[in-house]
Order: structure tokens, then C-alpha cells, then sequence
């Protein structure tokens, strides 16, 4: 992954030893002191901000960044495919995202979405649309979307049309820390939200729809009230970031944090299907952290001007800090994740009560609220 | 943190509750789905509109002039028994639907509040009445006014969540009424403090559910049937509320049904789509009232459409959606007269119970058809059948007709008991209208306007309801307006604003004497050229006069003025919008009703003689052979000499001792008039024959005392090929200088299917060929198609090869092709009127596009959409043509009056033969009718129908064959039709 090109943190090598060396302690010592290693930053949403859009919500970090989200849905024709009967005969011949469809059940959508019905597109100011970051952001994004499967199969309308979705992620601040998780929750909750116009007309009729705004329908419905126990409403994922300095895990990084990160993860998750699972990972990625491109500080050793010697060689340099890595002279961190600490992200985020269901169940209330 | 919601109503709500919006899902046509987001802002300054009211005459909006509309709603409105003091009605939706009759009675109904909650709905519901009820707004006299509650901070009504959008309306009436009472009461206290008369506002609606809220909440209401019982004439009015509604009501229980249920809209839209299923008009059969026929565009032949049960509840003039039977189910079309009346004389309009949609001599009727279709080989050939699933649009219209007799229980007109009617409707093709009255007794014999209210499925007959009376029936104002109504013809006096339109001069304009004067900027000084006028007798609207005069060279100089009526109507007035709305002048016997005000029509724009006149001009210069070498276009002003009638212009003419330049000029356009219609002929123009008669008319009483058939004579035909050579210079002018926008006539040529008939009936009854492969070969073998015994047998044949050509029709030049343009008719490439501007709407759209063409005055914006011309076309093409239908239906009336209670022996022509009966045509009058074999004898005598020889071989007593094309002599006389209550005609074999 490349990494988010200009927000540097301006901190001296000295400050970053510093706060690398708080956050790696037992426990760890946050940039908000306040806040645990599980702690998200505060933050303020809201919903249907936008009376023109199927849905759309916004959020608000207490660092100033902002996201705001417009989802739209228009109908649109479904390319032909072939006949029930013909298609046994051309299935091999069809490509290979062609799903297999069940012949004798006409009316179910299941399987039948398809990914180009869902678009999105990432704005960030000061970038342009195929610069690195919103492109690698939005693929990311529809990556999760796509992966849980079930958003686009409620796309389909009949066999000859379905509704196309437009998700338009606009990021209204500059890129203060890695936007990725803030755009995430407020994707997830402008789909939670987003409604797709009632239909009327039935099967593979030209579809035509209830003109009452009020009566369309929840793009992930709602099952009412207290009955969700039993079977648990469907939702879009959700991406938590986290990152890892030495042995401690840190959920929600801000940018000063994540300027000393060892590595840094995304993590998507889903609810799980039943409620006793906790949440279920749809996808994971990591993330190169911007601590790679930090400046390194400059021992004594190193610096002729305090009596130390200047290596001769690049690779000279590179032994000789790798030597001081423990001494608090700041060197930018190098490698990616040890096996076992992704295994334990993984777990915190994806347990019963984990990171993920908090999440998730936070948005709810918004939503409720 | 500062947090600032993004949310306008948030926002909004610091700033006062002035902001509002709605929220609904519209479908495009193209298929596009958009949520929209209408915003609202809420105003403190609707008035009222009662003139009660002062402090709403201080906060209305003005005009640029300071003025604020005159307010609406009386201050005395009339009371009632219940509301002593005075009430304004406000009507909600389906008040308004099913009682819209009643809303335009004169009598009562005066001060109504349309909520625009309501106008919205009656919109979205039914685009007629909505047009109706606009048009009551506007009536100066019955004081309906649109208040805008909606737009009104206090009478807003947002939705609530969980409501449906029908509860929210209901409770923004309420909510209206309810803020009216209070404004009212306050106002009428702010007046005077002495005054205790203070109208009431009553909601009236028939909706249960509202009525008890409106009851719970303290809101004066009523239903609309209660509140028309306390007026007078309540039995009247009564009828004339829709019949839909109470009908469902009562009728809820009861299951049994009888027709298939309509296709979804999307499903009959997917089919069409998909080509499975066919949208078209459903036309049903004069002669058959079981069989229709649909003309889909998928087919060159129409689909027809048999039974009752396959025309599932279609009315004659619907769109409906039709499926193809299977082939089995194939059919030739009927060659047998069924009329609903002799089948289904004993029905009962009142029960209903153990009917079958198809009546069990229905079903025999339909059963020897199948036969006969079966058994036949040539002409007979099975046709594609269908069945109607679904109706895309009602084109229900008002019916007139008259009660049948046998359907009314008591004929008593004392009782006031409601009972179920049947109207039979004078148009043959309409079924029974079952209808509702308390006044059955006294709506007998008279001429009845109903409306189409329902057709459900468990219903054989459509429901309606009665609109007024016209009068006796066979009076001669009730069959005139009836004629007008069935042919939907506009016939109400000229509004106002379209007579502040005309000159201020009135009868006194004259052409300005000085030539300075703007009127006379570009036109050409005529008034030296001797130009004459031919029209028939008594013509009072002279729209083209003629000159000729010889030039120097030899050649010719032909004139052809028409009146300038494009100087008096300018586009898009009220005037110009009135006469494109009515888009001719329907001439009848004793009656015309003009495109154009009387002021111009008949004075200012008429050329009439000895007066100066302004005009449009066609000028050209003409060999001797009748070459035109050059037309030339000009404004003009001109003085006519003389106004003749065809006949004194032609004793004129042949009168040698006349001398004089106008005579001479006349014999000249008569010479080259000759030669142009046989050139005319030669390139393959058709001389077709329709059946022209004139009624005599006394001129007291415009009583008919004779019948006479028109004589042609050749002034007649001097002037037609003038104004066709007009007309089509005119064309060829305008094409060129408005390639896509200018209004022309085509003629298409007929499909040769039209002729397969007439061709093989000539072929076999008279050995003659009918070659119909171009205009020309079909004039020559017309030509050929003479018998020497009999001068008329061409005449009849020429008739009904009338018969199956199509239609001319206006189009714009943009949407056909120029191959396209061609008149088949006159044999001409391209064609316009522009001759009758003062009686055709087209002719006036051509004069403004060829002054535009000729650099005279720049073109209106209207004339250069080509949608809008298209609208026009489309208008002005119905509208000719129930001109001409109801012209005929008006000759037909005053044939059957000036035929009462004689007796005449005539000669006739059979000119269709069917398996029951025959169709005679007796030229003397014009008159076409059909003898059915039961009309000869009593019983009715076997008869044996020989389809492929055209014979119907009568057995019993009479015992003769009758034939295709036989002269046969006719015995005349009159009988008032049971059917539709016409008097009519009835022939008998003498």
C-alpha cells in the first residue's frame, strides 16, 4: 500500500522517541492521555444531510476532519444474459464472474448482483481523483462492500434492470490522520440509512415504483425493534483501523500516532450472522504507515559535530542504527507485522463485545437516536 | 467544538417555521428513478379571497400596478336549512370526481374554496375534470377560488410519519376548514361588532372515515349527497352525482364477476414493449356491436376484437392493450348486422343477478359467425383475433342518448323512487348506460347527455350517471346540440377576452386611406385589378376572390386574393388560441358555428364586394396551355367588383352580350381553369364522388321543404383549381423557406388491402378491373368502370371507392419525409391549404408562414416548434374531420325531417349485402340505409347468403335475390329508430 503522500507530522526525532516510547510501555501511554489502547476518538455524526440523496450521513472528528457521504441509486438495464435454457450450453463459454444460478428459483436475488453495480468514488481536497490515495481509499472500500456479499444482491431488481449504486465519499478536511476508518463509518452509516424507492410493478415487468418517498424501502432492512436478538439485522462493514507499537495494539490511531507506528492495519468487519459471534472479518489489509518516511534522528555516534563519525557507506548507516534501535535515538521503524500480533487484532476486533460490535452497535444508536 | 448541522430544516427552525419541503419518487420516461426534494416556503400573505375580509385585502400581493386580484367569495353567500348564515363550500377530492356535474349546474354551488390539496389530487386522478374544474375557477359567476393551503404558514400540514399520504390530505382539508371558520368568524367581528351573520365553511366529502374526525374535531361537514338533498331540485342534482362510488359500496358483497381483470401498467407497458402485446384504439363495428377491431402498429390489418368478453369492458375510443388469440380461435369478420338492441331487448337494468356477460343469444349470434367464417375460402378469411388485457387511457367522453323505454319500472312522475335506467346513446357503438334517476318518468322521450362513470367486472353494462337534459327528443335544438355535443363540437359564444381581440373599430374599420399608414407597410396596391368573388349562394364569408387580365405578351396574369385574416388574429392571443382550439367552422344546415368572431369572419376579413379589403395574393403569369411560368406572393389590398354566386357567374359567363373586362376576365379563368384540371388528370388526380345533397330550407324557420342533390357546374369547378393551384404554390413556397416547420396537407396513398374488397366485387358482379397500383391507374380503370344503362353505376362505384381510401390529414413538413408529402388525391407532390383562412385554423397558420417566407413580418416563435405544430396538426385534424361528420349527421337529421310523413318511391343501389339484411343508397337524397331481412317480411324469411357472389337469395313470400350493385326501387318513408331515437329514414323493397 502506498502510503498517504504529504501529511507529515512535523515532530522532531526526538518527540517521536519520545511518544514511540510511551506508546510502547504496559500499558501505553496515548498522544490523549485520556484515552486507553481501545479508545476511538470522539466523534459527531448525523444523517440524511442531504434531502436529495438515497441516503447520506456525515461525521466529525474532534481533530477537525470531516466526511461526508451521499449515497444514490438509479435504475439501470441489466446487460442481457442468456435464457434459462440456453444457458447450460453457454455457461462455459460466459465469463468467469457469471455466477451459477439456480434455474428453478426465479424470484430469489441471491447471487445475482453484480460488483459493477456498485461505484464509488473518493474526494479528498488538494488531491486529484487518480492520485494514489482516493483511489487506493475508495478500492479499499468497495473491497469491503463487495466482500460481505450481500449489499449487492439487493441491487436486483428483476432480470432486466437493477438499481446502480452511486456512493460519493467526500472528505472535507484535509487528510489530518489516515482518513480510511472516518470515511468507512460514514459510508456505513449513509447505507445504513440509504433507502431504494418501493416497488410495484411485479417479476419482469418494466419496473415502476411507489411515487410515496415514505414508503421505500431500507437498503439493509430493518427488522422492528426488539425481535433482532433472534436473527440480527444486516449491515454494511466497517473498517477499524489499528496499529501496533512493540507489543500493544492500538485501535483509532491519531496522526501523531500513527507517525511511530510499527505497522498499521485495516481491518473490515461485518456482524456477524448470529448475535453470540461478534462480529466476522471481511477483509484485511495493512497499511504502509507514514513512521516509514520520518526523518531519522542523529546520534552523537553518527554526528561529526558532536565527536562521532560519519559512516562512510549507506549500509554502514543502516548497521549502525539497527544497533541503536533500542537506544531512544528514533529510527524509522522497518519490517511489517509479526504473525501473532495480527492474529491478536484480529481476535480484539472480531470477539463478542470486540472493537467491531462496538462499533457497529455506536452507529446503530446514532441512527435510532 | 463547534458542531453546525448540516440539516436545512435545523437551520430553519431558528428562522421561524416558514420552511417546508416534500419529498416524493418520480419516474421518468426514459425510465429514471429520482427522489425529489421540493422545498416549500410558507407565506403569511394568501388571502382568503372573502369579501369579509379586510385584513387579508391589506396583506395580499399586488400586481406591478399596486392591485391586488379582486377577491372571490361573496359576503352574502347563500344559506341553507342547516347554515342559515350563509356557507362556503370546501370540497374535497372525491366531492369533486364524483360530483363535478353538479359543480357546474348554474343554480347552485356558488362560492366554493378549491384547496390546492384538492386541485393537486383531481389532477393526479382525472386530467379532464381538473381542466373542468380549472375552468370553473375562472367563471366569473359561480365564485370558485383556489386558496393555496398548502403555501399558507397556518394551514400547512406536514406529514406525519406512519401517515399515509391519503390521511394527510384528508387532514389538510380539515385543518383548512377548520382555520377558515376562524379566520372567517375574526374577520366579520374586526367589521363590526353588531354583525352576527357569519358564514359557516363546510368541508363536503364522502369519505367516512374524515367525516368522523371532522366531527371530533368540531369541523362543520356533510356529505356531498346530504348536503344536495337540502337544495332545490334535489332530485335532479341527485342524478347527477357519479355513480361510481356508491355502486362499489353496494355492491361490495356480491363476488361473481364477468370479465377478466386488467393487465398492471407495467405489465401491459413490459408486453408492448417486448412486442407480445399490441397497444391501439378500440373502434367498434357500426354495424356489429360485438365486434371491434384494433389497429395496432405492428400490423398493416387491424386485429379484431369479437364478443363482449374479449373486449373486456373497452369502450368504443379507448386505448386499450390487446393479446393475439391463438389461431384456432381466428375469425373473418362478420358479415351480418347485430345490433345490441334487437339482442338484448329484455335485460334489466336493475338486477343483475344469473346474467352472463354473454347473453345466451349473444353467444348464438356469435356461434353462426364462427360458421360462416369457417366455411369460407375467398373473402371470408380467418383474421387474427385478439382480446383486450388492459386499458391505457379511457377516452370516455359525454354520451348523448336517450332512456330506454322498456328499462323503466315506473313511468310515473310523481314517485321520487331512485331507479336503475338503461341510456341507450345515440352513437351505435356505445353500449347501455346503466344510470341512476329519481326522475326516469320525466326524462323519457327527451334527449339525455350521461356521462361514463365505471365499468367494473362484475358488471356487463358500464355505470354512469346523468348530465342534463336536452330537450324533447327530435326537437330541433336538442338534435342540434346533440350533434354538436356527440362530435364534440365547440359551440358556446365567443368569451370576452377572445372579443376584446378584434378591432376596436368593430363594423366601422375600414383600410386606412392614406398610404402611409403602417397597415399598408409591404402591400402591393390591387385596387385597380377587377376582381371578382364566386361562392355559393348567400356565402357570407368570403375568403377568395379572382382576377385575370391578359398582358402584353400573351400570356396571362392570374390573381387568386385571400382574405388577410392573419392581419386581424394575431398568434397566440386569446383569439388565436380560441380558433386553433376549434380549428374550423362547422357548417350545418340551418347553423354555423364559426372558427372566428362574426366581426371578422363575415365583415372585416370577408371580401366582400365594392369594398377595399386587405388580402394575401397570389399572383401568376400563365401561358394560354396553362403554364405557369412565375407565381409571385404579396400583401395586398384590393377591391372586389362583384360577388357571385356559382350560378350567376355562370350565366355571366355564357351570356354573350356581355362584354366587359370583369366578364372577359372571368371567361378567361374559366378557359385556363379547364385546361389545369385536365392536366390535373393527366398527372393522376382522382375525381372522387361523395353523395352531396342540399336541404332547402324555408328561411323563417329554417323548417326543411326539399331535398335536392348539388349540381355541379363549371364556375364550381373554376374556382377548385384556382385555390388547389393556390394552395399548392403556397406549399412549394413554404417548404422552401421552413423546411421542417411548415404546415402542409398529404394525402397517403391507400394500402392496396383497402381496395381488395371493391375490386373483387367489381371483378365478379360486373367482370370490371379495378387497378389500384398508382392514383393514375386507378383514375383510368375508374373511368372504365361505366355501365350504359345506368349513368349513375360510375357515381356509386366512384363513392365507395371514396369509401376506402384513407384520410387527408395536416402534418409538419419535419416529420415525413418529402416522397411522404404527396396527396394521392389530387395527384400532387406537395400541398397546403392556405385558401379559407377565415374557416380553417391550418389555412391561417400558412398565411403567417408564407408572409414570414416572403420577408413580410418575422414568424411567430410558435411557428417554429415543431412539437407545437405538431399539437396544432393533431387538433386541427380531429376537429376537421367531426366537422365534416357532424355537417353529415346534420343533413342526415334534416333529410329525416324534410322526409316526415311522406311516402316516396325511389330508385335505390345496393351497395353491401350481408347474411341478414342489405345496405341500399338512394341518390336522390343521399341517404344510405340498411334493410335488414326481417324488414321484409314478418317472420323473417330464410335467406341464403351467397358471400363469394355477393347474392342474397330471400326465400318465403318475397322470394327474390337481391344483389350487389342491383338497381332496386325503394319505398321511403320515416320511423323514429328505438336505438338511438333518431328519426330516421326507412327504406323497404318495393
Amino acid at each position: 500500500m502506498a502510503p498517504a503522500q504529504p501529511q507529515q507530522v512535523n515532530l522532531s526525532p526526538a518527540e517521536l522517541s519520545f511518544l514511540r516510547s510511551t506508546l510502547a510501555q504496559s500499558p501505553p501511554i496515548r498522544f490523549d492521555h485520556t484515552k486507553g489502547p481501545k479508545d476511538f476518538r470522539s466523534m459527531r455524526a448525523e444523517y440524511d444531510v442531504l434531502p436529495g440523496a438515497n441516503g447520506s450521513a456525515r461525521i466529525a472528528l474532534e481533530d477537525g476532519t470531516e466526511a461526508l457521504v451521499g449515497v444514490k441509486a438509479e435504475v439501470e438495464k441489466s446487460q442481457w444474459r442468456p435464457a434459462l435454457e440456453e444457458r447450460g450450453s453457454l455457461l462455459s463459454v460466459v465469463a468467469g464472474d457469471m455466477e451459477m444460478r439456480d434455474a428453478d428459483d426465479e424470484e430469489d436475488a441471491k447471487g445475482k448482483g453484480q460488483n459493477s453495480w456498485i461505484e464509488m468514488s473518493v474526494e479528498i481536497p488538494g488531491f486529484r481523483d487518480d492520485d494514489p490515495l482516493p483511489v487506493f481509499l475508495a478500492s479499499m472500500l468497495t473491497e469491503s462492500l463487495l466482500a460481505s456479499g450481500e449489499l449487492k444482491d439487493t441491487l436486483y431488481i428483476n432480470s432486466r434492470f437493477h438499481w446502480k449504486l452511486y456512493i460519493d465519499i467526500l472528505l472535507l478536511s484535509p487528510p489530518l490522520s489516515y482518513p480510511l476508518a472516518l470515511l468507512s463509518m460514514t459510508t456505513h452509516l449513509a447505507l445504513l440509512t440509504s433507502r431504494l424507492p418501493a416497488l410495484k410493478s411485479e417479476r419482469d415487468e418494466d419496473p415502476l415504483f411507489d411515487d410515496d418517498w415514505d414508503a421505500a424501502v431500507f437498503l439493509y432492512p430493518k427488522n422492528n425493534g426488539k425481535a433482532s436478538a433472534e436473527t440480527p439485522q444486516d449491515k454494511p462493514p466497517v473498517i477499524v483501523l489499528a496499529m501496533a507499537v512493540g507489543p500493544n495494539i492500538i485501535f483509532d490511531p491519531c496522526m501523531e500516532e500513527l507517525a511511530v507506528a510499527d505497522a498499521v492495519l485495516a481491518v473490515a468487519c461485518a456482524n456477524a450472522p448470529s448475535s453470540t459471534a461478534g462480529a466476522r472479518i471481511v477483509s484485511i489489509r495493512t497499511i504502509d504507515p507514514p513512521s516509514h518516511l520520518t526523518p531519522p534522528g542523529v546520534p552523537n555516534s553518527m554526528n561529526s559535530a558532536t565527536g562521532g563519525t560519519v559512516p562512510a557507506s549507506s549500509a554502514e548507516t543502516l548497521t549502525q542504527r539497527e544497533l541503536l534501535a533500542t537506544s531512544g535515538v528514533w529510527t524509522p521503524p522497518r519490517g511489517g507485522m509479526k504473525r501473532a500480533l495480527i492474529s491478536q487484532v484480529v481476535k480484539m476486533v472480531a470477539e463478542k463485545g470486540g472493537v467491531a460490535e462496538e462499533v457497529i452497535s455506536a452507529l446503530q444508536t446514532i441512527e435510532f437516536g | 467544538m463547534e458542531y453546525f448541522s448540516l440539516k436545512r430544516s435545523n437551520a430553519a427552525d431558528r428562522g421561524g417555521h416558514n420552511l417546508s419541503s416534500k419529498v416524493y419518487v418520480r419516474s421518468t420516461k426514459s425510465g429514471k428513478v429520482q427522489k425529489i426534494v421540493r422545498e416549500l416556503y410558507l407565506r403569511k400573505d394568501i388571502p382568503c379571497s372573502s369579501n369579509l375580509c379586510r385584513a387579508c385585502l391589506e396583506i395580499a400581493p399586488t400586481d406591478f400596478g399596486k392591485k391586488a386580484t379582486p377577491f372571490v367569495l361573496s359576503d352574502t353567500p347563500a344559506g341553507s336549512k342547516d347554515y342559515p348564515d350563509g356557507l362556503y363550500l370546501v370540497p374535497d377530492t372525491n366531492a369533486f370526481l364524483s360530483g363535478m356535474d353538479l359543480f357546474e349546474v348554474e343554480t347552485a354551488f356558488h362560492d366554493v374554496i378549491v384547496l390546492q390539496t384538492v386541485l393537486e389530487e383531481v389532477k393526479n386522478r382525472s386530467l379532464p375534470l381538473y381542466h373542468r374544474l380549472i375552468a370553473l375557477t375562472k367563471h366569473e359567476g359561480k365564485r370558485f377560488y383556489v386558496f393555496f393551503n398548502e403555501f399558507r404558514q397556518e394551514t400547512h400540514v406536514p406529514r406525519e410519519t406512519g401517515e399515509t399520504i391519503n390521511d394527510r390530505n384528508d387532514r389538510a382539508v380539515r385543518r383548512a376548514v377548520q382555520w377558515y371558520n376562524e379566520h372567517i368568524t375574526q374577520a366579520v367581528k374586526a367589521r363590526s361588532n353588531k354583525q352576527t351573520r357569519i358564514p359557516t365553511v363546510v368541508m363536503i366529502t364522502d369519505d367516512r372515515d374524515c367525516l368522523r374526525k371532522a366531527r371530533a374535531e368540531n369541523i362543520p361537514s356533510s356529505t356531498l349527497a346530504d348536503f344536495v338533498f337540502g337544495l332545490e331540485n334535489a332530485d335532479e342534482l341527485l342524478d347527477m352525482m357519479s355513480a361510481a362510488q356508491d355502486q362499489r359500496e353496494v355492491r361490495s358483497k356480491k363476488t361473481e364477476l364477468f370479465y377478466s381483470e386488467h393487465y398492471t401498467i407495467s405489465k401491459m407497458m413490459t408486453g408492448v414493449k417486448a412486442g407480445i402485446l399490441h397497444q391501439g384504439i378500440f373502434n367498434v363495428s357500426p354495424y356489429n356491436y360485438l365486434e371491434g377491431s384494433v389497429h395496432v402498429p405492428a400490423f398493416d390489418k387491424s386485429l379484431l376484437v369479437l364478443g363482449r368478453e374479449n373486449g373486456n369492458r373497452a369502450v368504443s375510443g379507448d386505448v386499450v392493450v390487446v393479446e393475439i388469440l391463438p389461431q384456432d380461435q381466428w375469425k373473418a369478420p362478420s358479415t351480418k348486422i347485430i345490433e345490441e338492441e334487437t339482442l338484448n331487448k329484455n335485460d334489466n337494468p336493475e338486477v343483475e343477478d344469473g346474467e352472463n356477460i354473454v347473453s345466451e343469444r349473444e353467444r348464438k349470434a356469435l356461434q353462426e359467425e364462427v360458421k360462416r367464417a369457417h366455411g369460407q375460402s375467398s373473402e371470408g378469411k380467418p383474421q387474427p383475433t385478439a382480446r383486450v388485457v388492459g386499458i391505457v387511457k379511457r377516452n370516455w367522453r359525454q354520451y348523448v342518448g336517450h332512456i330506454d323505454r322498456d328499462s323503466v319500472r315506473t313511468t310515473s312522475k310523481s314517485t321520487r323512487q331512485q331507479q336503475m335506467v338503461f341510456l341507450v346513446p345515440m352513437d351505435k357503438r356505445i353500449p347501455k348506460i346503466r344510470i341512476r334517476t329519481r326522475q326516469a318518468g320525466e326524462l323519457l322521450g327527451q334527449r339525455i347527455l350521461a356521462t361514463i362513470d365505471s365499468w367494473d367486472r362484475d358488471s356487463r353494462y358500464p355505470m354512469g350517471h346523468f348530465v342534463r337534459s336536452l330537450g324533447e327528443l327530435e326537437s330541433k335544438g336538442a338534435e342540434t346540440e346533440a350533434l354538436l355535443l356527440e362530435w364534440d363540437v365547440q359551440y358556446k359564444p365567443f368569451p370576452k377576452t377572445v372579443l376584446d381581440c378584434l378591432p376596436a373599430e368593430g363594423h366601422d374599420w375600414k383600410v386606412p386611406v392614406s398610404v402611409d399608414d403602417p397597415g399598408w407597410k409591404g402591400r402591393k396596391d390591387l385596387r385597380d385589378l377587377l376582381v371578382c368573388s364566386i361562392d355559393p349562394p348567400g356565402c357570407v364569408d368570403i375568403d377568395d376572390a379572382l382576377h385575370a387580365r391578359k398582358l402584353p405578351n400573351g400570356n396571362f396574369e392570374v390573381g387568386v386574393h385571400i382574405a388577410d385574416v392573419s392581419h386581424f388574429v394575431k398568434p397566440n392571443n386569446a383569439m388565436d388560441k380560441e380558433a386553433s382550439q376549434r380549428g374550423t367552422t362547422v357548417y350545418l344546415v340551418d347553423k354555423r358555428i364559426d372558427m372566428l368572431p362574426m366581426l371578422l369572419g363575415t365583415d372585416l376579413c370577408s371580401l366582400k364586394p365594392y369594398v377595399e379589403r386587405y388580402a394575401f395574393s397570389v399572383l401568376w403569369e400563365v401561358t394560354p396551355d396553362a403554364d405557369i411560368i412565375t407565381s409571385h406572393f404579396t400583401k395586398s389590398v384590393i377591391r372586389s367588383r362583384e360577388a357571385f354566386s356559382y350560378e350567376q357567374a355562370q350565366i355571366r359567363i355564357d351570356d354573350v352580350t356581355q362584354q366587359d373586362d370583369l366578364t372577359e376576365g372571368m371567361r378567361t379563368l374559366l378557359m385556363l381553369s379547364k385546361k389545369l384540371k385536365q392536366k390535373r388528370y393527366d398527372a393522376g388526380a382522382l375525381n372522387l364522388a361523395s353523395p352531396e345533397v342540399k336541404v332547402q330550407t324555408e328561411s323563417e324557420t329554417s323548417d326543411p321543404v326539399d331535398v335536392q342533390t348539388k349540381r355541379l357546374l363549371d364556375t364550381n369547378s373554376l374556382v377548385e383549381e384556382f385555390m388547389l393551384l393556390a394552395n399548392i404554390s403556397v406549399a412549394a413556397k413554404n417548404y422552401e423557406a421552413f423546411p421542417q416547420t411548415a404546415l402542409l396537407r398529404r394525402h397517403g396513398a391507400p394500402p392496396k388491402t383497402n381496395f381488395e374488397e371493391l375490386a373483387n366485387q367489381l371483378k365478379v358482379k360486373k367482370g370490371m378491373e379495378l387497378r389500384t397500383d398508382t392514383s393514375k391507374a386507378l383514375a383510368d380503370s375508374l373511368d372504365t368502370c361505366v355501365e350504359p344503362s345506368e349513368p349513375f353505376f360510375n357515381t356509386l362505384v366512384r363513392i365507395m371507392a371514396t369509401r376506402c381510401m384513407m384520410s387527408a390529414e395536416y402534418f409538419c413538413a419535419g416529420t415525413q419525409a418529402y416522397p411522404e408529402f404527396r396527396h394521392y388525391g389530387l395527384a400532387s407532390e406537395i400541398y397546403t391549404h392556405f385558401t379559407s383562412p377565415i374557416r380553417r385554423y391550418a389555412d391561417l397558420e400558412a398565411h403567417r408562414q408564407l408572409a414570414a417566407a416572403i420577408d413580410y413580418e418575422p414568424l411567430d416563435a410558435s411557428l417554429h416548434s415543431k412539437s407545437k405544430l405538431e399539437g396544432v396538426c393533431k387538433n386541427i385534424n380531429v376537429r376537421h374531420r367531426n366537422a365534416q361528420m357532424a355537417g353529415r349527421a346534420s343533413i342526415e337529421y334534416y333529410v329525416g325531417q324534410a322526409l316526415k310523413g311522406k311516402d316516396v318511391t325511389e330508385d335505390g343501389f345496393v351497395m353491401k349485402v350481408f347474411s341478414n339484411g342489405f345496405v341500399v343508397f338512394v341518390p336522390r337524397f343521399g341517404i344510405e340505409s340498411l334493410i335488414r331481412l326481417r324488414d321484409l317480411a314478418t317472420p323473417e324469411p330464410e335467406a341464403e347468403f351467397d358471400a363469394e357472389n355477393y347474392v342474397l337469395s330471400v326465400k318465403g313470400s318475397v322470394g327474390r335475390n337481391v344483389e350487389l350493385f342491383e338497381k332496386v326501387r325503394v319505398r321511403i318513408t320515416d320511423e323514429v329508430e328505438g336505438s338511438t331515437g333518431k328519426r330516421k329514414v326507412k327504406l323497404t323493397l318495393v
